[in-house]
Protein backbone atom coordinates (compact mmCIF):
# COMPACT_ATOMS: atom_id res chain seq x y z
CA UNK A 1 0.00 0.00 0.00
CA UNK A 2 2.85 2.32 0.88
CA UNK A 3 4.28 2.05 -2.63
CA UNK A 4 1.17 3.15 -4.50
CA UNK A 5 1.60 6.18 -6.74
CA UNK A 6 -1.94 7.33 -5.98
CA UNK A 7 -4.32 6.21 -3.27
CA UNK A 8 -7.71 7.78 -2.63
CA UNK A 9 -9.70 6.23 0.17
CA UNK A 10 -13.32 7.24 0.84
CA UNK A 11 -12.79 10.71 -0.56
CA UNK A 12 -15.78 13.04 -0.67
CA UNK A 13 -16.41 16.64 -1.55
CA UNK A 14 -19.75 18.41 -1.40
CA UNK A 15 -20.74 21.39 -3.53
CA UNK A 16 -24.18 22.94 -3.81
CA UNK A 17 -25.08 21.14 -7.03
CA UNK A 18 -22.49 18.36 -7.13
CA UNK A 19 -21.14 15.77 -4.75
CA UNK A 20 -18.06 13.65 -5.14
CA UNK A 21 -18.95 10.54 -3.21
CA UNK A 22 -16.70 7.95 -1.57
CA UNK A 23 -13.97 7.87 -4.21
CA UNK A 24 -11.69 4.82 -3.99
CA UNK A 25 -8.77 4.82 -6.38
CA UNK A 26 -5.43 3.06 -6.45
CA UNK A 27 -2.67 3.45 -9.00
CA UNK A 28 0.42 1.24 -8.60
CA UNK A 29 3.75 2.61 -9.82
CA UNK A 30 4.62 1.95 -13.45
CA UNK A 31 0.98 1.91 -14.56
CA UNK A 32 -1.14 4.20 -16.73
CA UNK A 33 -4.66 4.71 -15.48
CA UNK A 34 -7.33 6.22 -17.69
CA UNK A 35 -10.05 8.05 -15.81
CA UNK A 36 -13.06 8.13 -18.08
CA UNK A 37 -16.24 10.03 -17.43
CA UNK A 38 -18.77 12.23 -19.16
CA UNK A 39 -18.61 16.01 -18.76
CA UNK A 40 -19.32 16.98 -15.17
CA UNK A 41 -18.67 13.46 -13.86
CA UNK A 42 -16.09 14.59 -11.29
CA UNK A 43 -12.83 13.84 -13.12
CA UNK A 44 -11.36 17.31 -12.65
CA UNK A 45 -12.54 17.57 -9.04
CA UNK A 46 -10.91 14.22 -8.24
CA UNK A 47 -7.68 15.32 -9.92
CA UNK A 48 -7.67 18.69 -8.16
CA UNK A 49 -8.14 16.97 -4.83
CA UNK A 50 -5.25 14.61 -5.46
CA UNK A 51 -3.10 17.58 -6.49
CA UNK A 52 -3.99 19.38 -3.22
CA UNK A 53 -5.60 22.26 -5.15
CA UNK A 54 -8.91 21.72 -3.40
CA UNK A 55 -9.37 20.06 -0.02
CA UNK A 56 -11.56 17.00 0.37
CA UNK A 57 -14.33 17.14 2.98
CA UNK A 58 -13.67 13.53 3.94
CA UNK A 59 -11.38 10.62 3.16
CA UNK A 60 -7.66 10.20 2.79
CA UNK A 61 -5.49 11.05 -0.20
CA UNK A 62 -1.92 9.88 -0.64
CA UNK A 63 0.19 10.73 -3.64
CA UNK A 64 3.68 9.20 -3.93
CA UNK A 65 3.38 8.39 -0.24
CA UNK A 66 2.55 11.98 0.76
CA UNK A 67 -0.70 12.92 2.51
CA UNK A 68 -2.63 15.49 0.52
CA UNK A 69 -3.22 18.36 0.84
CA UNK A 70 -0.99 18.66 3.93
CA UNK A 71 2.18 17.45 2.19
CA UNK A 72 1.45 18.83 -1.26
CA UNK A 73 4.70 20.78 -1.51
CA UNK A 74 6.81 17.66 -1.02
CA UNK A 75 4.59 15.64 -3.37
CA UNK A 76 4.56 18.21 -6.18
CA UNK A 77 8.32 18.07 -6.64
CA UNK A 78 7.72 14.67 -8.29
CA UNK A 79 4.39 15.32 -10.00
CA UNK A 80 3.95 16.72 -13.48
CA UNK A 81 0.46 18.18 -13.77
CA UNK A 82 -1.25 19.51 -16.87
CA UNK A 83 -4.92 20.20 -17.34
CA UNK A 84 -7.12 21.29 -20.18
CA UNK A 85 -7.88 24.59 -18.41
CA UNK A 86 -4.24 25.35 -17.66
CA UNK A 87 -2.65 28.22 -19.59
CA UNK A 88 0.86 29.61 -19.82
CA UNK A 89 1.68 33.34 -19.73
CA UNK A 90 0.65 34.46 -23.19
CA UNK A 91 2.95 37.50 -23.43
CA UNK A 92 6.04 35.46 -22.52
CA UNK A 93 7.95 33.09 -24.80
CA UNK A 94 8.19 29.33 -24.47
CA UNK A 95 11.89 29.84 -23.78
CA UNK A 96 11.01 32.07 -20.79
CA UNK A 97 8.76 29.31 -19.44
CA UNK A 98 11.49 26.72 -19.96
CA UNK A 99 14.01 28.86 -18.06
CA UNK A 100 11.41 29.45 -15.34
CA UNK A 101 10.72 25.73 -14.83
CA UNK A 102 14.40 24.87 -15.15
CA UNK A 103 15.22 27.33 -12.33
CA UNK A 104 12.77 25.48 -10.07
CA UNK A 105 13.38 21.79 -10.84
CA UNK A 106 16.96 20.54 -10.48
CA UNK A 107 16.02 17.38 -12.39
CA UNK A 108 15.12 19.40 -15.54
CA UNK A 109 16.60 17.62 -18.54
CA UNK A 110 17.72 20.24 -21.12
CA UNK A 111 18.61 17.65 -23.77
CA UNK A 112 15.18 16.04 -23.49
CA UNK A 113 13.56 19.49 -23.61
CA UNK A 114 15.38 20.23 -26.89
CA UNK A 115 14.33 16.83 -28.23
CA UNK A 116 10.69 17.54 -27.35
CA UNK A 117 10.92 20.96 -28.99
CA UNK A 118 11.91 19.21 -32.21
CA UNK A 119 9.42 16.37 -31.92
CA UNK A 120 6.54 18.73 -31.20
CA UNK A 121 7.64 21.22 -33.86
CA UNK A 122 7.81 24.12 -31.39
CA UNK A 123 10.01 27.20 -31.47
CA UNK A 124 11.32 28.29 -28.07
CA UNK A 125 11.52 31.96 -29.00
CA UNK A 126 7.84 32.14 -29.93
CA UNK A 127 5.42 33.90 -27.59
CA UNK A 128 2.66 31.72 -26.18
CA UNK A 129 -0.04 33.99 -27.60
CA UNK A 130 1.23 33.17 -31.09
CA UNK A 131 0.76 29.41 -30.64
CA UNK A 132 -2.23 27.38 -31.78
CA UNK A 133 -4.24 25.39 -29.23
CA UNK A 134 -2.40 22.19 -30.13
CA UNK A 135 0.98 23.90 -29.84
CA UNK A 136 0.02 25.32 -26.43
CA UNK A 137 -0.90 21.86 -25.18
CA UNK A 138 2.40 20.51 -26.50
CA UNK A 139 4.30 23.42 -24.88
CA UNK A 140 2.65 22.66 -21.53
CA UNK A 141 3.50 18.97 -21.86
CA UNK A 142 7.08 19.80 -22.76
CA UNK A 143 7.39 21.81 -19.54
CA UNK A 144 5.91 18.91 -17.59
CA UNK A 145 7.83 16.06 -19.24
CA UNK A 146 11.30 17.67 -19.30
CA UNK A 147 11.31 17.90 -15.51
CA UNK A 148 11.15 14.06 -15.48
CA UNK A 149 8.40 13.62 -12.87
CA UNK A 150 7.71 10.24 -11.22
CA UNK A 151 3.98 10.78 -11.64
CA UNK A 152 2.14 12.50 -14.47
CA UNK A 153 -1.37 13.75 -13.76
CA UNK A 154 -3.07 14.88 -16.94
CA UNK A 155 -6.60 16.25 -16.92
CA UNK A 156 -8.08 16.00 -20.43
CA UNK A 157 -4.79 16.81 -22.17
CA UNK A 158 -5.98 15.80 -25.63
CA UNK A 159 -9.27 17.74 -25.66
CA UNK A 160 -9.66 19.86 -28.76
CA UNK A 161 -6.57 18.49 -30.51
CA UNK A 162 -6.44 17.29 -34.11
CA UNK A 163 -5.69 13.57 -34.68
CA UNK A 164 -2.03 14.18 -35.56
CA UNK A 165 -1.36 16.25 -32.43
CA UNK A 166 -3.21 13.67 -30.31
CA UNK A 167 -1.13 10.90 -31.78
CA UNK A 168 2.13 12.81 -31.10
CA UNK A 169 1.18 13.41 -27.50
CA UNK A 170 0.00 9.87 -26.83
CA UNK A 171 3.19 8.51 -28.40
CA UNK A 172 5.28 10.70 -26.10
CA UNK A 173 3.30 9.59 -23.05
CA UNK A 174 3.83 5.96 -24.00
CA UNK A 175 7.56 6.65 -24.40
CA UNK A 176 7.65 8.13 -20.90
CA UNK A 177 6.54 4.76 -19.56
CA UNK A 178 9.76 3.14 -20.76
CA UNK A 179 10.99 4.16 -17.34
CA UNK A 180 9.17 1.59 -15.26
CA UNK A 181 9.07 3.65 -12.10
CA UNK A 182 6.79 6.24 -13.67
CA UNK A 183 3.02 6.38 -13.45
CA UNK A 184 0.36 8.33 -15.30
CA UNK A 185 -3.18 9.25 -14.37
CA UNK A 186 -4.90 10.45 -17.49
CA UNK A 187 -8.47 11.73 -17.55
CA UNK A 188 -10.53 12.05 -20.68
CA UNK A 189 -13.97 11.63 -22.12
CA UNK A 190 -12.31 10.37 -25.29
CA UNK A 191 -12.26 6.60 -24.80
CA UNK A 192 -10.11 6.02 -27.89
CA UNK A 193 -7.19 7.91 -26.34
CA UNK A 194 -7.54 6.13 -23.04
CA UNK A 195 -7.88 2.72 -24.70
CA UNK A 196 -4.71 3.36 -26.68
CA UNK A 197 -2.35 3.91 -23.77
CA UNK A 198 -3.91 2.82 -20.48
CA UNK A 199 -3.23 -0.30 -18.42
CA UNK A 200 -6.09 0.36 -16.06
CA UNK A 201 -9.44 1.99 -16.61
CA UNK A 202 -11.64 3.74 -14.08
CA UNK A 203 -15.14 4.88 -14.99
CA UNK A 204 -16.60 7.81 -13.09
CA UNK A 205 -20.11 9.21 -13.40
CA UNK A 206 -22.10 11.72 -11.36
CA UNK A 207 -19.43 11.93 -8.70
CA UNK A 208 -19.06 8.18 -8.13
CA UNK A 209 -16.55 5.61 -9.34
CA UNK A 210 -18.72 3.07 -11.12
CA UNK A 211 -16.00 0.60 -12.07
CA UNK A 212 -12.25 0.24 -12.07
CA UNK A 213 -10.18 -2.59 -13.46
CA UNK A 214 -7.49 -3.76 -15.85
CA UNK A 215 -8.16 -2.66 -19.46
CA UNK A 216 -7.70 -6.15 -20.87
CA UNK A 217 -10.13 -7.54 -18.30
CA UNK A 218 -12.77 -5.11 -19.56
CA UNK A 219 -12.23 -6.01 -23.17
CA UNK A 220 -12.17 -9.75 -22.36
CA UNK A 221 -15.29 -9.81 -20.22
CA UNK A 222 -17.66 -7.60 -22.15
CA UNK A 223 -19.54 -9.00 -25.16
CA UNK A 224 -22.60 -8.11 -27.17
CA UNK A 225 -24.77 -11.06 -28.30
CA UNK A 226 -27.21 -10.66 -31.17
CA UNK A 227 -30.04 -13.14 -30.72
CA UNK A 228 -33.01 -14.31 -32.69
CA UNK A 229 -35.87 -15.34 -30.42
CA UNK A 230 -38.86 -17.01 -32.13
CA UNK A 231 -42.30 -15.87 -31.01
CA UNK A 232 -43.27 -17.41 -27.70
CA UNK A 233 -39.70 -17.84 -26.53
CA UNK A 234 -38.86 -15.80 -23.47
CA UNK A 235 -35.19 -15.00 -23.07
CA UNK A 236 -33.97 -16.00 -19.60
CA UNK A 237 -32.40 -13.53 -17.18
CA UNK A 238 -28.83 -14.82 -16.86
CA UNK A 239 -26.12 -13.90 -14.39
CA UNK A 240 -23.48 -11.81 -16.16
CA UNK A 241 -25.98 -10.31 -18.59
CA UNK A 242 -26.65 -6.71 -17.67
CA UNK A 243 -29.20 -5.80 -20.32
CA UNK A 244 -31.42 -7.30 -23.00
CA UNK A 245 -33.11 -5.06 -25.55
CA UNK A 246 -35.64 -6.85 -27.72
CA UNK A 247 -37.36 -5.60 -30.86
CA UNK A 248 -39.70 -8.19 -32.32
CA UNK A 249 -37.77 -11.41 -32.93
CA UNK A 250 -34.39 -9.76 -32.60
CA UNK A 251 -32.67 -9.08 -29.30
CA UNK A 252 -29.33 -7.68 -28.19
CA UNK A 253 -27.88 -8.91 -24.88
CA UNK A 254 -24.93 -7.21 -23.22
CA UNK A 255 -22.74 -9.26 -20.94
CA UNK A 256 -20.11 -7.93 -18.53
CA UNK A 257 -19.03 -11.43 -17.43
CA UNK A 258 -19.05 -13.29 -20.70
CA UNK A 259 -18.42 -17.01 -20.83
CA UNK A 260 -19.46 -19.73 -23.30
CA UNK A 261 -22.17 -20.76 -20.84
CA UNK A 262 -24.18 -17.64 -21.63
CA UNK A 263 -24.48 -18.40 -25.36
CA UNK A 264 -25.33 -22.03 -24.50
CA UNK A 265 -28.04 -20.94 -22.08
CA UNK A 266 -29.70 -18.80 -24.76
CA UNK A 267 -29.50 -21.65 -27.30
CA UNK A 268 -31.05 -24.00 -24.73
CA UNK A 269 -33.91 -21.54 -24.20
CA UNK A 270 -34.80 -21.83 -27.90
CA UNK A 271 -33.14 -18.62 -29.11
CA UNK A 272 -30.51 -18.57 -31.83
CA UNK A 273 -27.22 -16.76 -31.23
CA UNK A 274 -26.49 -14.88 -34.47
CA UNK A 275 -23.22 -13.20 -33.48
CA UNK A 276 -21.03 -12.62 -30.43
CA UNK A 277 -19.24 -9.28 -30.77
CA UNK A 278 -16.35 -7.71 -28.89
CA UNK A 279 -17.17 -4.29 -27.51
CA UNK A 280 -15.08 -1.16 -27.76
CA UNK A 281 -14.15 0.69 -24.60
CA UNK A 282 -16.60 3.42 -25.59
CA UNK A 283 -19.45 0.92 -25.87
CA UNK A 284 -18.49 -0.63 -22.53
CA UNK A 285 -18.32 2.82 -20.96
CA UNK A 286 -21.75 3.86 -22.25
CA UNK A 287 -23.30 0.52 -21.14
CA UNK A 288 -21.70 0.82 -17.73
CA UNK A 289 -22.89 4.42 -17.25
CA UNK A 290 -26.44 3.51 -18.30
CA UNK A 291 -26.48 0.51 -15.96
CA UNK A 292 -25.11 2.58 -13.09
CA UNK A 293 -27.70 5.31 -13.61
CA UNK A 294 -30.53 2.76 -13.78
CA UNK A 295 -29.33 1.10 -10.57
CA UNK A 296 -28.95 4.45 -8.89
CA UNK A 297 -32.48 5.48 -9.88
CA UNK A 298 -33.89 2.19 -8.57
CA UNK A 299 -32.13 2.68 -5.23
CA UNK A 300 -33.39 6.27 -5.10
CA UNK A 301 -36.96 5.28 -5.99
CA UNK B 1 14.21 24.93 -1.70
CA UNK B 2 10.79 26.45 -1.00
CA UNK B 3 12.17 29.84 -0.03
CA UNK B 4 14.08 29.95 -3.30
CA UNK B 5 10.88 29.00 -5.16
CA UNK B 6 9.02 31.91 -3.56
CA UNK B 7 11.88 34.16 -4.68
CA UNK B 8 11.71 32.67 -8.20
CA UNK B 9 7.98 33.44 -8.40
CA UNK B 10 8.56 37.01 -7.21
CA UNK B 11 11.32 37.57 -9.78
CA UNK B 12 9.14 36.06 -12.53
CA UNK B 13 6.31 38.46 -11.63
CA UNK B 14 8.70 41.38 -11.65
CA UNK B 15 10.07 40.39 -15.03
CA UNK B 16 6.59 40.13 -16.50
CA UNK B 17 5.51 43.53 -15.17
CA UNK B 18 8.65 45.58 -15.58
CA UNK B 19 7.28 47.76 -18.40
CA UNK B 20 4.30 49.31 -16.53
CA UNK B 21 6.66 50.05 -13.63
CA UNK B 22 9.29 51.66 -15.87
CA UNK B 23 6.56 53.60 -17.64
CA UNK B 24 5.15 54.86 -14.31
CA UNK B 25 8.57 56.04 -13.12
CA UNK B 26 9.20 57.80 -16.46
CA UNK B 27 5.75 59.38 -16.30
CA UNK B 28 6.37 60.65 -12.73
CA UNK B 29 9.73 62.13 -13.72
CA UNK B 30 8.10 63.90 -16.69
CA UNK B 31 5.41 65.26 -14.34
CA UNK B 32 8.12 66.69 -12.06
CA UNK B 33 9.73 68.16 -15.18
CA UNK B 34 6.46 69.90 -16.01
CA UNK B 35 6.36 71.45 -12.54
CA UNK B 36 9.89 72.69 -13.21
CA UNK B 37 8.49 74.88 -16.04
CA UNK B 38 7.07 77.16 -13.34
CA UNK B 39 3.74 78.90 -12.95
CA UNK B 40 0.47 77.80 -11.36
CA UNK B 41 -0.97 75.85 -14.30
CA UNK B 42 2.11 73.64 -14.95
CA UNK B 43 2.28 73.03 -11.19
CA UNK B 44 -1.36 71.89 -11.02
CA UNK B 45 -1.02 69.76 -14.18
CA UNK B 46 2.34 68.33 -13.06
CA UNK B 47 1.15 67.48 -9.52
CA UNK B 48 -2.07 65.91 -10.84
CA UNK B 49 -0.15 63.92 -13.46
CA UNK B 50 2.36 62.80 -10.82
CA UNK B 51 -0.32 61.36 -8.53
CA UNK B 52 -2.47 60.08 -11.40
CA UNK B 53 0.44 57.94 -12.61
CA UNK B 54 0.73 56.32 -9.19
CA UNK B 55 -3.04 55.85 -8.89
CA UNK B 56 -3.27 54.24 -12.34
CA UNK B 57 -0.41 51.85 -11.49
CA UNK B 58 -2.16 51.05 -8.18
CA UNK B 59 -5.22 50.02 -10.19
CA UNK B 60 -3.40 48.15 -12.98
CA UNK B 61 -0.98 45.99 -10.97
CA UNK B 62 -3.44 44.00 -8.82
CA UNK B 63 -5.51 43.24 -11.91
CA UNK B 64 -2.53 42.22 -13.98
CA UNK B 65 -0.55 40.35 -11.32
CA UNK B 66 -3.36 38.81 -9.27
CA UNK B 67 -6.77 38.75 -10.99
CA UNK B 68 -5.34 37.76 -14.37
CA UNK B 69 -3.80 34.61 -12.84
CA UNK B 70 -7.34 33.26 -12.48
CA UNK B 71 -8.93 35.07 -15.42
CA UNK B 72 -6.26 33.95 -17.88
CA UNK B 73 -6.09 30.50 -16.27
CA UNK B 74 -2.41 30.61 -15.36
CA UNK B 75 -3.19 29.85 -11.71
CA UNK B 76 -3.28 26.04 -12.24
CA UNK B 77 0.17 26.34 -13.85
CA UNK B 78 1.56 28.13 -10.80
CA UNK B 79 -0.21 25.87 -8.33
CA UNK B 80 1.16 22.77 -10.05
CA UNK B 81 4.57 23.89 -8.81
CA UNK B 82 5.82 22.66 -5.42
CA UNK B 83 4.30 25.54 -3.49
CA UNK B 84 1.57 25.82 -0.85
CA UNK B 85 -1.27 28.35 -0.77
CA UNK B 86 0.50 30.26 2.01
CA UNK B 87 3.75 30.43 0.03
CA UNK B 88 1.87 31.48 -3.09
CA UNK B 89 0.17 34.25 -1.09
CA UNK B 90 3.48 35.40 0.34
CA UNK B 91 5.02 35.46 -3.15
CA UNK B 92 2.08 37.39 -4.60
CA UNK B 93 1.95 39.94 -1.76
CA UNK B 94 5.69 40.58 -1.93
CA UNK B 95 5.79 40.73 -5.73
CA UNK B 96 2.70 42.93 -6.12
CA UNK B 97 3.54 45.30 -3.27
CA UNK B 98 7.18 45.33 -4.39
CA UNK B 99 6.20 46.18 -7.96
CA UNK B 100 4.32 49.19 -6.63
CA UNK B 101 6.77 50.17 -3.89
CA UNK B 102 9.65 50.51 -6.37
CA UNK B 103 8.08 53.29 -8.49
CA UNK B 104 6.26 54.72 -5.46
CA UNK B 105 9.45 55.07 -3.43
CA UNK B 106 11.45 56.27 -6.44
CA UNK B 107 8.92 58.98 -7.19
CA UNK B 108 8.41 60.00 -3.55
CA UNK B 109 12.20 60.34 -3.14
CA UNK B 110 12.37 62.24 -6.45
CA UNK B 111 9.56 64.57 -5.30
CA UNK B 112 11.22 65.15 -1.91
CA UNK B 113 14.59 65.88 -3.53
CA UNK B 114 12.87 68.13 -6.04
CA UNK B 115 11.16 70.17 -3.31
CA UNK B 116 14.34 70.27 -1.22
CA UNK B 117 16.29 71.49 -4.24
CA UNK B 118 13.93 74.32 -5.17
CA UNK B 119 13.53 77.37 -2.99
CA UNK B 120 10.17 78.27 -4.47
CA UNK B 121 8.68 75.16 -2.78
CA UNK B 122 8.87 75.29 1.05
CA UNK B 123 10.43 72.21 2.64
CA UNK B 124 7.50 72.17 5.06
CA UNK B 125 5.40 70.66 2.26
CA UNK B 126 7.57 67.48 2.21
CA UNK B 127 5.71 65.69 5.08
CA UNK B 128 2.38 66.50 3.39
CA UNK B 129 3.60 65.12 0.04
CA UNK B 130 4.72 61.94 1.84
CA UNK B 131 1.35 61.65 3.62
CA UNK B 132 -0.54 62.21 0.35
CA UNK B 133 1.57 59.61 -1.46
CA UNK B 134 1.13 57.20 1.46
CA UNK B 135 -2.62 57.43 1.05
CA UNK B 136 -2.17 56.14 -2.52
CA UNK B 137 -0.07 53.31 -1.04
CA UNK B 138 -2.90 52.50 1.39
CA UNK B 139 -5.36 52.48 -1.52
CA UNK B 140 -3.07 50.21 -3.52
CA UNK B 141 -2.76 47.74 -0.61
CA UNK B 142 -6.54 47.67 -0.26
CA UNK B 143 -7.03 46.96 -3.99
CA UNK B 144 -4.29 44.30 -3.98
CA UNK B 145 -5.61 42.66 -0.79
CA UNK B 146 -9.19 42.50 -2.07
CA UNK B 147 -7.94 41.15 -5.42
CA UNK B 148 -5.95 38.38 -3.73
CA UNK B 149 -8.62 37.29 -1.29
CA UNK B 150 -11.68 37.61 -3.54
CA UNK B 151 -10.01 36.71 -6.88
CA UNK B 152 -12.93 38.63 -8.33
CA UNK B 153 -12.66 41.45 -10.84
CA UNK B 154 -15.92 42.95 -9.58
CA UNK B 155 -14.72 43.08 -5.98
CA UNK B 156 -11.41 44.56 -7.10
CA UNK B 157 -13.22 47.28 -9.05
CA UNK B 158 -15.30 48.01 -5.93
CA UNK B 159 -12.06 48.37 -3.94
CA UNK B 160 -10.73 50.71 -6.64
CA UNK B 161 -13.87 52.87 -6.37
CA UNK B 162 -13.49 53.06 -2.58
CA UNK B 163 -9.76 53.86 -2.82
CA UNK B 164 -10.03 56.40 -5.58
CA UNK B 165 -12.95 58.15 -3.88
CA UNK B 166 -11.06 58.35 -0.62
CA UNK B 167 -8.03 60.16 -2.07
CA UNK B 168 -9.78 63.49 -2.65
CA UNK B 169 -11.50 63.28 0.71
CA UNK B 170 -8.30 62.29 2.52
CA UNK B 171 -6.26 65.04 0.89
CA UNK B 172 -8.98 67.58 1.69
CA UNK B 173 -8.97 66.58 5.38
CA UNK B 174 -5.18 66.70 5.44
CA UNK B 175 -4.74 70.24 4.10
CA UNK B 176 -7.78 71.47 6.02
CA UNK B 177 -5.95 70.84 9.29
CA UNK B 178 -4.75 74.25 10.52
CA UNK B 179 -1.46 73.01 11.99
CA UNK B 180 -0.55 70.99 8.92
CA UNK B 181 -1.53 73.85 6.60
CA UNK B 182 0.56 76.31 8.59
CA UNK B 183 3.63 74.04 8.69
CA UNK B 184 3.37 73.39 4.95
CA UNK B 185 4.57 76.94 4.34
CA UNK B 186 7.52 76.59 6.72
CA UNK B 187 10.90 76.75 4.91
CA UNK B 188 12.07 73.87 7.14
CA UNK B 189 10.58 70.36 7.45
CA UNK B 190 8.29 70.14 10.48
CA UNK B 191 7.18 66.73 11.74
CA UNK B 192 4.28 67.88 13.87
CA UNK B 193 2.06 65.52 15.89
CA UNK B 194 -0.78 65.78 13.38
CA UNK B 195 1.28 64.67 10.38
CA UNK B 196 2.98 61.91 12.41
CA UNK B 197 -0.45 60.67 13.52
CA UNK B 198 -1.64 60.60 9.90
CA UNK B 199 1.48 58.70 8.76
CA UNK B 200 1.21 56.29 11.72
CA UNK B 201 -2.44 55.66 10.90
CA UNK B 202 -1.66 55.04 7.22
CA UNK B 203 1.15 52.64 8.15
CA UNK B 204 -1.11 50.78 10.62
CA UNK B 205 -3.84 50.41 7.97
CA UNK B 206 -1.29 49.00 5.49
CA UNK B 207 -0.07 46.44 8.06
CA UNK B 208 -3.68 45.55 8.93
CA UNK B 209 -4.70 45.07 5.28
CA UNK B 210 -1.67 42.92 4.44
CA UNK B 211 -2.00 40.87 7.65
CA UNK B 212 -5.70 40.28 7.03
CA UNK B 213 -5.00 39.31 3.42
CA UNK B 214 -2.44 36.75 4.54
CA UNK B 215 -4.74 35.37 7.22
CA UNK B 216 -7.79 35.04 4.94
CA UNK B 217 -5.72 33.47 2.16
CA UNK B 218 -4.23 30.87 4.49
CA UNK B 219 -7.76 29.76 5.48
CA UNK B 220 -8.82 28.98 1.91
CA UNK B 221 -9.57 25.32 1.23
CA UNK B 222 -10.23 25.45 -2.49
CA UNK B 223 -7.77 27.24 -4.65
CA UNK B 224 -8.35 26.48 -8.29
Amino acid sequence: MKNLAIQLDGVGKKYRYFTLDNIQLQLPPGQIMGLIGPNGAGKSTTIRILMGLIHQDQGEVRVLGHRMPAEQVAAKWDIGFASEDMRLYDVMTLDWHMRFIRSIYPQWDPAYAQLLLKRFGLMAEQKIKGLSHGQRVKATLLLVLARRPRLLVLDEPTTGLDPVARHEILRELTAVMNDEGRSILFSSHNTQDVEQISDQITFIDRGRIIDSMDKEAYLDRWRRLRLEAPTGIELPALPGVISIRQTGRLAVATSNEFGPGIARAYENSGARVQTIENMTLEEIFVAKVELSREEHQEVGA
Amino acid sequence: MTRSLVRTLILADWERHRWPVIFCIASGVLALGLIQVGGELPFIFGATWFFTGLIVLACILPGSNVINERKKQTLPFLMSLPISITQFTAAKIVSTVGLFIIPWLTLVIAAVLYIAGHEKFPNGSIPVVIALASLVLVGFCLIAGVALVSESEGMMVAAMVVSNSSYGFGWYLLVRNAVIRADMKNPEIVWNTEILTVLGFEFAVIVLILGLTFYLQSRKRDFV
